[in-house]
């Protein structure tokens, strides 16, 4: 398992190291660089020519990756262009609103997809087909939309803040509460999809599980139908919602991009925008980065999950 | 929407009724569910094929559930608000208004995007102001000033008694300062190019602590009207940064608001990195009302950063935003509209846009040389017949879904000031463009409804313009569109505003549409665009010599334009300059926008002008009902 573990850590250091290289080398490849956006059409070229010197933009790519790169094993990334600062500073407070925001509508993805999966799967009539078909219609819709939708029904009642993420005059001690009055908008624009995902994913497995012979053996000794689905089928039926559940983990933040841009939450997704409208090169690296680091640590999560339940997969 | 909007009209009684209606469904619902819940028909057997019409309908009971709550559960909107013209002006209160980024930096001086010159708006001021609505020349920090008759030294008194927000007495060493950090070749700031005269810098001198005396290289027509966008900067705050060479990262987001001083009449409170920046009033503010009152009129304002321009607007009409840090686009217009006639919004029409949206090819010498085309894509005769095939009337309508006015000369009727009133109107004529077309060889040689060269190729070029501005991409596709019909083909391509500047930089391009602004409406404080050496020369940069014989003409009116002291003759020779530049059009205009603005009701004293800032370049005495 330990061996196993280093290989799997391995390759989620050289995920992140390959897609944080990769996002440097493309930006910078591109036509036109931060320089040419912020200064414009009118800058005259001795002034242009300094501020590239002034931001390394005047080196070779070969020379600026390499420069970068023996910075970044310092965990040094650089400085943002665009806001002038380390990028590991910038990256990690953006990054904590992104996985609060993931974490959050992963939780109510969980609470309300699976239950709902396991009533769909268990049963049938009018309960489980509006379930079914709510599931699709949410399925169907993609993050930007719901929030588009969400941010809508929050303009038209007023039932919650539709952007940022906490208020300007917030009275003491009343932070908290302000801050998941904020929260719930994007939260559920991003949890609604994945609650359908996984309440299909449930209801297909529990639909399969309660057809096993184990079931009717239990219903024919007379164990009420309630506690064979939410104690005997329920943890078996489990076992592909959790083998996805690593990997929703990455999912989840590039689809918070969306989600992010539209209720102007202050995440990672915003920050990324940002950097590639400016070309950011550093700070597009490091949300880049920052996004494999998601990414490696749901597979790392998902991978070993499996491994524990099947070591096969170890091999 | 309609339909909520009545339901959230209707008086109080009928919510109740809505409310109780509302909660017997939730009844049935609870019940049927819990029936549904304590049996089944087939257990254990498969669950996915019955029950689809039932469930339809209950998706649709669902369905007017949520309609029927969000009605009900809209926000009672706020009563209307006094209108500005009638409403006496009271000291207090916040503004909130919105930006699409964050700012760059705190420091104007390495930063020139709209949400950074909104900050030194707000926390900075210059020694002399444009006055967006008039375009007069107003006394800021400098109280009066006096030029020579050559029209090459300004001699400018400061203000006494002026103190920066930390208490700091403000003179004319800060004045030097600020001026030799823009100068400065470590620091490349944003602002040094706009503070050359023919190239070449200003000298700054201080005779004593409250007098500047500035020299231009040449004579200046505009003379002090160049200052008005220079924020002065504290000495004492930022003289280390500019000597060890750090003055550009000086100021960054990561400052301490404390650490960020100015003369402007509100301080940096806080800074929530990519969600708001809050400002307080100053207290050493100097500036006071002509009633006496102490300026600013706000206690606070919020900058908030929404990246949404949907979500900017919802904001602004579910009345949690006061003032969007821009023009509205053409397609909010609607969803405003209906704030607007609900109270909650108070829309102005300011009229005409300055600057209208731009095509113009590239006419770069040798920029075609080894290509076919370029014994036609750099003629007079092509671009005048674009202008002839494309309906202005018709672009203005689509592009700008109504709101736009056709333009036909490099200045619009808003520059009251400079346009030239015998701007020729170049009538739709597709007929006589395909006329136009033939005599430079472009004709249909194979009768497809196409135009060819000679040599059998086809007339066809691209145009590029910027992605993520629709407006751009609108015009773009309705020239293409307009041109098809007289059998040119056009091919759009859309780039990233970086990508596009190193093209159009480089000259990489056969035609771009954009809308490239102006920094003021005197021509003379913009001659990177008039002279052929210019930065700004869009269709041919800097040259090094006039390419054509007109291209030196306007050369040779805009020096006499920019030096000229009589300003009579200055609008002579600019009219006679917009005339060579029309009839060559190597810029063509086709339409420019209304300008339209909104603010929350609650907004007062708004002098909202045509600029890039229409509502915010005044914050000073902008004012709120509270």
């Amino acid at each position: 398992m330990t061996r196993y573990l280093a290989r799997r850590l391995a390759f989620a250091a050289f995920l992140v190291f390959a897609v944080s290289s990769a996002s440097l080398i493309l930006t910078r490849l591109g036509e036109g660089d931060y320089v040419s956006g912020s200064l414009g059409i009118e800058a005259r070229r001795e002034t242009a020519a300094q501020a590239r010197a002034r931001y390394g933009l005047d080196k070779s790519i070969g020379e600026q990756y390499r420069t970068w790169l023996g910075r970044a094993v310092r965990f040094d990334f650089g400085n943002s262009l665009l806001y002038d600062r380390p990028v590991r500073d910038l990256v990690p407070e953006r990054a904590a609103n992104t996985a609060i925001l993931a974490a959050s509508a992963l939780a109510i993805a969980t609470l309300v997809g699976l239950p709902l999966g396991v009533v769909a799967g268990s049963r049938r009539g009018v309960v489980s087909g509006a379930i079914r078909s709510t599931s699709i219609v949410v399925l169907s819709l993609p993050p930007l939309l719901t929030s588009l939708v969400l941010v809508f029904v929050a303009a038209r009642t007023g039932w919650f803040p539709i952007a940022g993420i906490r208020s300007a005059a917030v009275a003491p001690g009343g932070e908290t509460l302000d801050f998941l009055h904020h929260l719930i908008l994007p939260a559920c624009a991003l949890a609604l999809p994945l609650a359908a995902v996984f309440e299909r994913l449930q209801a297909q497995s529990m639909g399969e599980v309660i057809g096993e012979p184990f079931v009717l053996a239990a219903l024919a000794r007379g164990v009420t139908r309630r506690r064979i689905v939410w104690r005997d089928a329920l943890k078996p039926a489990l076992r592909p919602v959790t083998a996805i559940y690593g990997l929703v983990i990455g999912t989840l933040l590039s689809g918070s991009f969306a989600v992010e841009v539209t209720t102007s939450w202050p995440g990672l997704g915003n920050l990324m925008l940002d950097a590639l409208r400016a070309r950011d090169v550093y700070l597009v690296a490091g949300c880049a980065g920052a996004g494999a680091v998601f990414l490696a640590c749901g597979t790392l999560v998902s991978d070993v999950a499996l491994a524990m339940v099947d070591p096969r997969a170890r091999e | 929407m309609i339909a909520a909007k009545k339901l959230a009209d209707v008086p109080r009684p009928l919510h109740r009724i809505a409310r109780l209606s509302k909660f017997a469904c939730k009844i049935a619902w609870y019940g049927r569910v819990a029936r549904f819940f304590k049996g089944s028909d087939s257990w254990p057997e498969g669950q996915l094929l019955t029950g689809h019409l039932r469930d339809l309908w209950t998706l649709g009971r669902l369905a007017a559930l949520l309609c029927l709550a969000s009605a009900c559960g809209r926000a009672t909107p706020p009563p209307p608000a006094r209108t500005s013209s009638s409403s006496a002006i009271h000291a207090g209160g916040e503004l909130v208004v919105s930006v699409r980024t964050e700012p760059r930096s705190f420091n104007r001086l390495a930063a020139r995007d709209s949400p950074s010159d909104l900050v030194a708006t707000l926390t900075q001021a210059r020694l002399v102001r444009i006055n967006k609505k008039t375009q007069d020349v107003e006394p800021w920090l400098a109280e009066r000033w006096t030029a020579s008759e050559d029209g090459r030294r300004v001699t400018l008194s400061l203000r006494q008694g002026v103190t920066f927000s930390d208490g700091h007495p403000f003179t004319a060493d800060d004045v030097l300062f600020t001026f030799e950090a823009a100068y400065d070749s470590r620091v490349a700031s944003v602002l040094a190019d706009s503070l050359q005269v023919g190239g070449r810098k200003l000298e700054i001198a201080a005779p004593d602590p409250h007098t500047i005396a500035i020299t231009f290289p040449t004579p200046f027509a505009p003379g002090v009207r160049l200052l008005d966008n220079v924020p002065i900067l504290p000495r004492h705050k930022l003289e280390p940064a500019l000597r060890n060479g750090t003055f550009a990262s000086a100021w960054g987001l990561s400052t301490p608001p404390s650490e960020i001083v100015g003369l402007g009449p509100f301080v940096l409170a806080e800074y929530q990195p990519g969600q708001r920046l809050v400002f307080v009033r100053n207290p050493r503010y100097w500036r006071t009302a002509p009633d006496g009152t102490k300026l600013p009129y706000l206690d606070r304002v919020i900058v908030d950063v929404v990246s949404d321009q949907n979500a900017e607007l919802l904001r602004l009409a579910a009345g949690q935003l006061d003032v969007t840090n821009g023009e509205m686009p053409s397609e909010s217009y609607a969803t405003v509209k209906r704030a607007a006639d609900g109270g909650r919004v108070k829309i102005f029409d300011l009229g005409v846009a300055m600057e209208a949206d731009s095509l113009w090819f590239n006419l770069k010498p040798g920029a075609f040389a080894t290509d076919p085309r370029a014994r036609w894509l750099q003629r007079d005769e092509l671009r005048r017949a674009i202008s002839m095939a494309v309906d202005r009337q018709a672009f203005a309508d689509t592009v700008f879904l109504g709101a736009g006015e056709p333009v036909y000369g490099p200045e619009t009727p808003a520059n009251q000031k400079w346009y030239w009133t015998g701007t020729p109107k170049t009538p739709h004529d597709p007929a006589g463009a395909k006329a136009l077309l033939a005599t430079i060889g472009l004709t249909d040689h194979d009768g497809d409804g196409l135009l060819e060269y000679a040599t059998g190729a086809p007339a066809r070029f691209s145009i590029l313009t910027q992605k993520g501005r629709p407006r751009l991409e609108r015009g773009a596709a309705v020239v293409r569109d307009e041109l098809k019909k007289i059998g040119v083909t056009v091919d759009v391509v859309a780039f990233d505003g970086a990508a596009l500047f190193d093209r159009i930089g480089s000259a990489k391009y056969d035609a771009i549409y954009f809308r490239a602004s102006r920094t003021d409406t005197d021509p003379a404080i913009t001659p990177d665009f008039w002279f052929s050496s210019g930065t700004a020369h869009l269709w041919n940069i800097a040259e090094p010599k006039p390419a054509t014989d007109w291209e030196a003409r306007i050369d040779e009116l805009m020096t006499r334009q920019v030096a000229s002291l009589d300003e009579a003759e200055r609008k002579r020779l600019f009219d006679e300059v917009q005339r060579i530049f029309i009839e060559h059009a190597p810029v063509l205009y086709f339409a420019a926008p209304r300008v339209i603005v909104a603010t929350s009701s609650r907004v007062v004293n708004a002098t909202p002008a045509v600029t890039l800032s229409p509502l915010m370049w005044s914050p000073d005495t902008l004012a709120v009902v509270h």
